[in-house]
């Protein structure tokens, strides 16, 4: 056993031989498969129905529009998909960490924070993905949002960063277990939060919306990356600002994580 | 099985309190939601709401939501999954009556602890939200039969976790379907005439909307009063006999496949 | 031949809140200082050799968990030191995991709905064993136990036994130079026991890993080790092989007397008042002396004998004087014994 570096590659090849497994075991469920896929559909579906319904009778929302508000919707869906689908066993980390489950993670020669977050692929989140999709395409049609590279370029590095923050949203809330009993109400606080990603953050007072942009991130899961689609004349800087912010909260979020995690040492005698 | 000595005990307090917190988080969001979408409309009143009624309304309804909340499909989803409800199912005691003594023990501390204290500070803070008379009678026991019909439809879902062994899509369906047909998220008053029709005969909108109508409705007929009550009476009896009848079959399918 | 493993005066504390009742309390140990310090392990030193399967008990609350963590590398100590083939594992954590293995008895370590050989092949990753290697591994495997049975099976269909031996196949598959064992075979029942015992002793003898083995099952000790190593609250108690650990206690035997016949066999009452009468009898020929250890066992009477105190024949003809002997067993002290002495303070 050569003690050779562990780079990028090996990590990539390690990671899609899990992920492979993993899919391929959930797909013997069948039930669950479909039900799941309905269930993600639904969720969806009554969100963009509850939007229609209330856009019936209100022409707009604080200057916004049905279809940019479709827009941002689709848009919200699009970027929560690598916290959805790659990032998902977070939701359990509690149960390993409260039962002591979690002290396995700690004895392969590779990064505990890797291998716990790879066990699990959850497929749910594809339709999820695709749903957002569906909905930016048709929103941007009806925008009429000029298709060109540099639009479409802006779209992927925006929904990118987009999703850093949601996945560093995920990280934190995630790894307040290692400090505190019964820490589940910081997850599903954060989740609920996370919903409110979809409606602009311009509706709310000023020291709400300095809490939904600089404390819990929610602003730039979809309001500030898609100004520069939305409304490409009158930019806010944090739009600018959203890929170096995502990256600095994904950072610190993976730092806070580790931190509990060394700190863990097991319970019992 | 109903312990009220459990309001002693600081974790439940706690979790108590969590839950409280984050209804209202919910609530100052869906405050200035509403709020943006009023002032952005032309007129004051939609369908005979005001932006006051419709937050009134709303913390009311996302309040009954919150309190009237089972773990009922979770719970019986795991143990079909760990093979554990074939032990429940043989015990001597009634499946059906024990989970719904558990059940509906939990949920009347949960009403008296966190609803009511909310049903009073809106009374004071949106001045004088409801009427302090009649009304009332009629929202309790509206409420009761609105519990009851929670429960039939939560047992339904939960029994359906015998068959798929599979949770979440089942639960999350069943959430969608109750939040948008009870009035909870968008008050059933906005829906467009044909939708609002058909939600009002489905069993769902006896969770939020009938008891919320018979508190928050002034001078109501006893006519409304009875047909109102009437209805969600009848969903009551219909759902009970529909999931139990689902439930037997269940069991029976379970026990011959040995789980 | 240098050591594998070496510990040195390791000690580590814990900081334990001193907590309080009620709603008052628990709000005041929010900004609370009062805390106490718990001595889980306490300056032990070890040296364990390359290739020797060790045994290291101790009860419950011992401090055996802790070393444990400390020696692969996922506690820090408070003072002293481990090193593990040449680096201290808590500095180097990754680096050290890559020469052990560990299994626990009760949590698998492999991937929940994956059929046992994809966890493997994940594990040959992970670990960068070589393809020759790999096979040779499973080559010889092979020929201990029956693969076919279990290498396509997801764990979650597996019995514990089977759970177990994947992950000691597993733990042993990069050919680690170190092996913890964490009570590999609680739970299981006798015939799996012994499989998992053998497959432990030929792995150790075919590649010459060190075992590290905790455990409360004598059975484990008996077949497995050659030196144990005891601790109690904190501190090492003892450190040496096996036989050895009877000399501690001088010669102590055991003496199993049959007192009842045939016919009454199951008379507990019976039992109990030939167990009264032989404490007499031992009680008036060698008034209070506390070398004698009487119990019931079935329908046998055992007396555990210190045989530096008093003869066994002698007790044999005391009561064979007042009643009837229908059988009779002596046995050397078993280490389960010994060890009970140990725990209860015997040293």
């Amino acid at each position: 056993m050569e003690n050779s570096k562990r780079g990028v590659k090996f990590y990539s090849k390690i990671y899609f031989k899990i992920i492979a497994q993993d899919i391929k075991s959930k797909l013997s469920y069948r039930a669950d498969f479909f039900l799941s896929m309905l269930g993600m559909i639904l969720i969806n579906v009554s969100g963009a129905v509850g939007f229609w319904l209330i856009f019936q009778r209100f022409p707009e929302i604080n200057g916004w529009t049905y279809h940019e508000m479709i827009f941002l919707y689709g848009f919200c869906l699009v970027s929560a998909t690598p916290a959805q689908c790659l990032f998902d066993n977070n939701w359990v980390l509690r149960y390993a960490v409260y039962s002591g489950d979690f002290i396995k993670y700690c004895f392969r020669p590779i990064n505990v924070f890797f291998y716990y977050i790879s066990e699990t692929f959850d497929l749910k989140g594809i339709w999820q993905f695709l749903f957002g999709l569906i909905a930016v395409i048709y929103a941007w049609n009806k925008l009429q949002i000029p298709l060109d590279a540099v639009n479409v370029l802006l779209f992927i590095i925006q929904s990118l960063s987009a999703s850093l923050f949601a996945v560093a949203i995920l990280n934190a809330s995630a790894a307040s277990c290692f400090w505190i009993e019964n820490s589940f109400f910081i997850l599903s606080l954060s989740s609920k939060l996370r919903d409110f990603a979809k409606y602009p953050v311009s509706i709310f007072s000023k020291p709400l919306r300095i809490i939904l942009t600089f404390v819990v991130p929610i602003a730039f899961l979809a309001y500030y990356p898609c100004q520069s689609l939305l409304r490409p004349d009158a930019i806010p800087v944090l739009t600018w600002l959203t890929p170096v912010f995502g990256a600095l909260f994904f950072v610190l979020s993976y730092k806070f994580w580790m931190t509990g995690a060394k700190r863990f040492n097991g319970t019992g005698s | 099985m109903i312990r009220v000595g459990f309001l002693d005990n600081m974790q439940f307090r706690l979790a108590l309190a969590v839950q409280v917190i984050g209804n209202m988080i919910y609530l100052v969001l869906m405050y200035f939601l509403w709020k943006a979408i009023f002032d952005s409309s032309p007129v004051d009143t939609i369908n005979g709401m005001t932006f006051e009624d419709t937050m009134i309304y709303l913390v009311l309804a996302s309040a009954i939501l919150e309190f009237i909340e089972m773990w009922i499909v979770w719970g019986v989803g795991r143990d079909v999954q760990s093979g554990q409800i074939v032990v429940d199912l043989l015990r001597p005691v009634n499946y059906r009556t024990n989970m719904f003594f558990t059940c509906f023990g939990g949920t009347i501390v949960n009403l008296i602890a966190t609803f009511i204290p909310t049903m009073i500070v809106v009374y004071f803070v949106a001045g004088r939200a409801y009427a302090l008379s009649w009304n009332l009678l009629w929202f309790f026991i509206s409420l009761i039969l609105s519990i009851l019909i929670n429960y039939y439809i939560n047992f339904f879902t939960a029994t359906i976790t015998f068959y798929t062994e599979s949770v979440w899509g089942i639960n999350v369906a069943r959430e969608v379907v109750v939040g948008v047909l009870s009035g909870a998220t968008i008050p059933l008053a906005f829906f467009p005439d044909a939708f609002r029709k058909v939600a009002e005969i489905l069993p769902f909108q006896g969770i939020c909307n009938s008891p919320l109508t018979l508190l928050l409705g002034d001078g109501m007929a006893p006519s409304e009063v009875i047909s109102i009550l009437g209805v969600q009476l009848f969903w009551v009896v219909a759902l009970s006999v529909v999931s139990g009848l689902f439930f037997k079959v269940s069991v029976r399918r379970i026990t011959v496949n040995g789980g | 031949m240098e050591p594998v493993i070496r510990l040195e005066n390791l000690t580590k504390e814990f900081k334990v809140l001193n907590r309080h009742e009620g709603i008052k309390g628990a709000i005041g140990d929010l900004f609370s200082r009062d805390y106490k310090i718990v001595t889980a392990v306490n300056d032990v030193s070890l040296d364990i050799m390359p290739g020797e399967i060790i045994g290291y008990l101790g009860p419950n609350g011992a401090g055996k968990s802790t070393t444990i963590k400390m020696m692969s590398g996922v506690l820090e100590p408070t003072r002293g030191r481990v090193i593990c083939n040449g680096m201290e594992p808590y500095r180097n954590r990754t680096q050290n995991a890559e020469n052990i293995g560990v299994v626990f008895g009760q949590r698998s370590q492999l991937w929940w709905s994956l059929p046992a050989i994809e966890s493997f092949r994940i594990l040959r990753d992970i670990y960068q064993v070589s393809n020759a290697d790999y096979q040779e591994m499973m080559d010889l495997y092979a020929t201990m136990v029956d693969m076919e049975s279990i290498l396509h099976k997801p764990v979650r269909q597996m019995s514990l036994g089977q759970r177990t031996l994947c992950d000691i196949l597993a733990a042993f598959l990069h050919n680690p130079s170190v092996v913890y064992l964490d009570e590999p075979t609680i739970g299981l029942d006798v015939a799996m026991k012994a499989k998992i015992r053998e497959l432990i002793l030929m792995l150790n003898e075919q590649k010459k890993t060190t075992v590290i083995l905790t455990t409360h099952d004598m059975g484990d000790v008996d077949a497995l080790c050659r030196r144990i190593v005891i601790i109690d609250k904190g501190s090492k108690l003892y450190d040496n092989d096996i036989e050895h650990l009877s000399e501690l206690f001088g010669k102590y035997r055991t003496l199993s007397l049959v007192l009842t016949g045939k016919s009454d066999a199951g008379n507990t009452e019976l039992i109990s008042r030939r167990l009264a009468d032989v404490k007499a009898v031992l009680e008036e020929r060698w008034p209070s002396s506390d070398f004698f250890e009487v119990s019931v066992s079935d329908f046998s009477i055992e007396i555990l004998i210190d045989e530096k105190k008093a003869s066994l024949m002698n007790v044999i003809s005391a009561i064979q004087d007042k009643m009837k002997i229908y059988d009779i067993h002596i046995e050397e002290i078993s280490t389960e014994s010994v060890i009970r002495k140990i725990y209860g303070g015997g040293i």
